[in-house]
């Protein structure tokens, strides 16, 4: 499946209703959203934590550097994640 | 075997409603006991967080005849917990809506009968639908996320796509649309409640068609009509795994429905024992966890960590044995009691049947603000 191109300038919130904390029994991040909870792998987590008005091409810049890795490979994965929480109606882009 | 962490607590926080369903999951008898008092609530909800709860259930009965709700709700949410509210939405004036939202609701469920007013309250046995309509624009106004909650069954499937146009025009996020499972009230009133054949047919086309036109503006769960199913619900997913229950007067179930449903398992009570002991070491949560439990066919199906047997409950109204395969499955040897049911709704020309509405238990409410 092809995942869709999210625009660079998109930003990428929250959606209403969605809660973002950290599981005191494992220390991993979840959301929290009517009826659900979605356990975040590292990578999902560094990306929810920035969705704050920030653009999706911010959150791939500060990622590449605080990881110190290509910003197109890692584009890619920002990119595939968001587009997954979106499907999932938990996040929202503006 | 390790004991998995809950996931979720539903808090029936009373028995008392003001509308008189007769598909109620509700115990159709209550013994006379005391609702748990704030104080109580108070300490089940903070051991449930410490359990692992991450998200509550605030139910009933009606939620909102309790008083204290807004002080639980803040509880819940100071213990970090995703709150719900699961209403009929009588009595939620804007005082009341603003108040819970101050104290941190999340998200409220709102039930409907019907989208046709007349329909509706014949069915709630009150006039409620048109306060339900009112309570549904006040919870769009305050931005809170809002689910419609359907129950579906012989007497207002028919109209699944009106009900369907009624949730999109309220603007809700989810609807859920699910066919009665017959527990409580439900199973007294089952004649007059289980769809026929034909209607099953067609509301499952309109669901699916629905779900369709609506994806990404609208979630719409469909929950099917187990009776007629081949194959098991996997129940709770896996009873004692992720949910549990504290019934109004503090009973801690498995399910919402097994203290009526297998009145040979003894629950414990949370005026006696910690929630984290009753999770763990209660025979109640442990007699059908995991798959030891299990007989045959679901000793040796490889789909026994699919559908779990499916419902313990079902399993013991129908055959008298809590234990047994759910007579829903084909491989059941008790699927006939099911089939005899289907029979005789669908070979029969009298389809209107009576049904029994729900009368509230006697039950003490609790002096809700005794320190």
């Amino acid at each position: 499946m092809q995942t869709p191109t999210i625009a660079g300038s998109a930003q990428p919130r929250l959606a209403r209703g969605v809660r973002f904390q950290t599981d005191s029994k494992t220390g991993n991040s979840v959301l929290l959203f009517p009826e659900g909870v979605l356990e975040l792998n590292e990578t999902a987590q560094d990306i929810v934590s920035r969705c704050d008005g920030r653009t999706v091409g911010e959150i791939i810049h500060t990622l590449a550097e605080e990881y110190d890795i290509d910003a197109q490979v890692l584009g890619a994965d920002v990119q595939e994640t968001l587009a997954d929480l979106q499907r999932r109606k938990l996040i929202e882009l503006t | 075997m390790t004991i998995p962490r809950p996931y979720a607590l539903l808090a029936e926080i009373t028995y008392r409603c003001p509308l008189h369903c007769p598909y109620c999951s509700n115990p159709a008898q209550t013994r006379n006991d005391q609702e748990l008092t704030t104080n109580e609530w108070t300490r089940v909800i903070r051991e449930a967080a410490a359990l692992g709860v991450l998200q509550i259930g605030f139910s009933g009965g009606e939620p909102l005849a309790r008083s204290d709700l807004p002080d639980l709700i803040r509880t819940a949410r100071e213990a970090n917990l995703y709150t719900n509210l699961i209403t009929s939405g009588i009595g939620l004036d804007d005082d009341r809506l603003g108040a819970l939202r101050k104290a941190g609701l999340d998200s409220v469920q709102l039930s409907f009968q019907s989208d046709n007013t007349d329909l509706a309250d014949e069915i709630a046995g009150a006039r409620a639908h048109q306060r339900k309509l009112d309570a549904a624009a006040k919870i769009r106004a305050v931005g809170i996320p809002l689910s419609l909650n359907f129950v579906i069954h012989r007497r207002n499937i028919d109209r699944l796509s009106e009900m369907i146009d009624l949730a999109e025009s309220l603007q809700a996020e989810r609807v859920e649309l699910a066919n009665v499972q017959f527990y409580g009230w439900a199973f007294l009133n089952r004649a007059a409640l289980l769809p026929t054949r034909e209607q099953v047919v067609r509301a499952r086309e309109i669901a699916t068609v629905a779900k369709a036109r609506l994806a990404g503006k609208m979630d719409i769960f469909y929950v099917l009509p187990d009776y007629y199913e081949v194959r098991p619900k996997p129940c709770l997913n896996g009873w004692g795994q992720r949910y549990l229950t504290v019934n109004p007067i503090g009973e801690v179930l498995p399910c919402p429905t097994a203290s009526s449903a297998i009145p040979d398992l003894r629950f414990e009570n949370v005026r006696a024992r910690a929630l984290d002991w009753i999770w763990r070491e209660s025979e109640s949560f442990n007699r059908f966890r995991g798959i030891e439990w299990m007989p045959e066919p679901c000793q040796s199906c490889p789909q026994r960590e699919i559908d779990f047997g499916g419902c313990r409950c079902q399993a013991a109204l129908l055959t008298g044995n809590a234990a047994n395969t759910d007579p829903v499955c084909e491989l059941s040897p008790n699927r006939a009691s099911v089939d005899a049911v289907l029979r005789d709704l669908n070979s029969s020309s009298d389809q209107i049947r009576h049904w029994t509405y729900r009368v509230n238990p006697t039950i003490v409410p609790t002096l809700e603000h005794a320190k």
